[in-house]
């Protein structure tokens, strides 16, 4: 499981590429973070929350309540048009800060750790 | 799913119970409950499921920022945490020691009664020995059953010193304790008040056996009997509201209620003030009596440093 402090930048990344498609609640962002990383990376509930706090403070996402199928009420979080360009933003930061630090990784540790 | 419902409800204790912290507890508590239940639907054991729930939630830390309650998290160590054990031990000694520091009370308040009583006899010509020597056998067991008394005070009381933090700081108390007190404190709430009741009447009829004495006779050994009968019945008085209060003076202690809240904690000058108080009030009893040998007036003190203690307390706490 990881948890440096590289990663714990780009939690907002991740979860705003979740909501592009469609809105989303807590448990189910947190699982697909783990599917996705195929359980390399799995973000702690109170990370999670304080990261839709601080998004929805920014104007990122929006919260409204809604429910499943089954009927359990839960908080659902979309992504506003300002989420939308903070994640472009961020994947091209990305792109340079992978750029930037793949001048120091040696080729064999790149594809041991990859 | 009891288990992390718990976990949580500790992690929230004692911080402000704002709505920004309500709502972060109740969206957490989704989160979890989502998580466990789809742990037990993949086949995972109870304990299992709780495990991974309670080691995956991380710390609320975090949240301080986001909820505007960072220097409550970062304080909320510095207050120390009742669990329920402690809780718990703390009102089963309070109770068995209260029958043993309520006699030891008893025991000061009858001291002067042999004294006062041989006196009377001797006014009334019942006895015939010499006064000095009545005196004197009067004030050894006066001084006997002080002492006694003092002893059982100090033995009994040295067995709760170790609680007596929860009379002065601030803490918080575990939420299943807190629950546990709530409840003794409903189920022997009309033990307590009916236990004052009885005492408070006693105490107002205490003074009969005075008043009434010298209206029926003239005779001036019978109003320092009348004395004694008073003395006796203020006695098993005390008696009964000492050992009853302790049905509840301890849920009060740990549930920072009445003498106890957190604002009258803060109130140090008046903690430090009854104190001296009643040592002041003891030895000005005692003095006055040895000096002057008066003691068939000086009783009189206890009452009245009582009522004045009340003016005290409501002048310090109107502040």
């Amino acid at each position: 499981m990881i948890s440096s402090d590289v990663i714990r930048g780009y939690n907002d990344t991740m979860i705003l590429y979740l909501l592009l498609d469609e809105p989303s609640y807590g448990y189910e962002i947190s699982k697909r973070i783990r599917e996705l990383t195929h359980e390399k990376y799995v973000m702690k509930e109170t990370t999670l929350y304080s990261a839709f706090k601080r998004m929805e403070s920014n104007g990122y996402i929006e919260s409204f309540s809604g429910s499943e199928t089954n009927g359990k009420p839960r908080t659902y979080y979309k992504i506003t048009q300002e989420g939308k360009k903070y994640y472009k933003e961020r994947c091209e930061e990305w792109e340079i800060t992978r750029e930037v630090i793949e001048k120091f990784i040696v080729e064999e540790n790149n594809h041991e750790y990859n | 799913m009891n288990t992390i419902r718990n976990y949580l409800d500790n992690m929230f204790l004692g911080l402000p119970q704002t709505e920004d912290v309500a709502r972060a507890k109740k969206e957490l508590l989704a989160m979890m409950e989502d998580k466990y239940n789809e742990l037990k639907n993949n086949g995972k054991t109870e304990n299992e499921a709780i495990g991974i729930v309670i080691s995956e939630f991380g710390n609320l830390d975090e949240l301080g920022d986001t909820l505007g309650i960072k220097q409550v998290i970062e304080n909320k160590t510095d207050i120390p945490l009742v669990t329920y054990e402690e809780a718990k031990d703390y009102i089963d000694e309070s109770r068995a020691t209260a029958p043993k520091t309520a006699l030891g009370v008893l025991l000061c308040i009858i001291s002067p009664v042999t004294l006062l009583f041989l006196i009377g006899l001797k006014e009334l010509n019942v006895v015939h020995a010499k006064e000095d020597l009545l005196i004197a056998a009067g004030l050894v067991v006066l001084i006997c059953l002080v002492a006694t008394g003092v002893l059982h005070f100090i033995r009994y009381t040295s067995k709760l010193e170790k609680y007596e933090y929860l009379k002065f700081n601030v803490f918080e108390l575990d939420y299943k304790a807190e629950e546990m007190v709530r409840n003794i404190q409903k189920q022997d709430d009309p033990t307590y008040k009916a236990a004052v009741s009885i005492s408070v009447v006693c105490y107002i009829l205490s003074a009969l056996p005075v008043i009434v004495t010298p209206l029926v006779s003239e005779i001036d050994g019978l109003s320092v009997i009348a004395v004694t009968i008073t003395l006796i019945i203020v006695a098993l008085s005390t008696y009964n509201l000492i050992n009853k209060s302790s049905y509840y003076e301890p849920c009060n202690v740990l549930l920072q209620q009445g003498d106890y809240s957190a604002k009258n904690k803060s109130n140090k000058t008046f903690q430090t003030v009854s104190k001296v108080y009643w040592c002041v009030i003891v030895a000005v009893y005692l003095g006055y009596s040895f000096i002057t040998n008066n003691w068939r007036m000086s009783w009189i003190i206890w009452p009245v440093a009582g009522v004045l203690f009340g003016a005290i307390k409501a002048i310090s706490e109107g502040r």
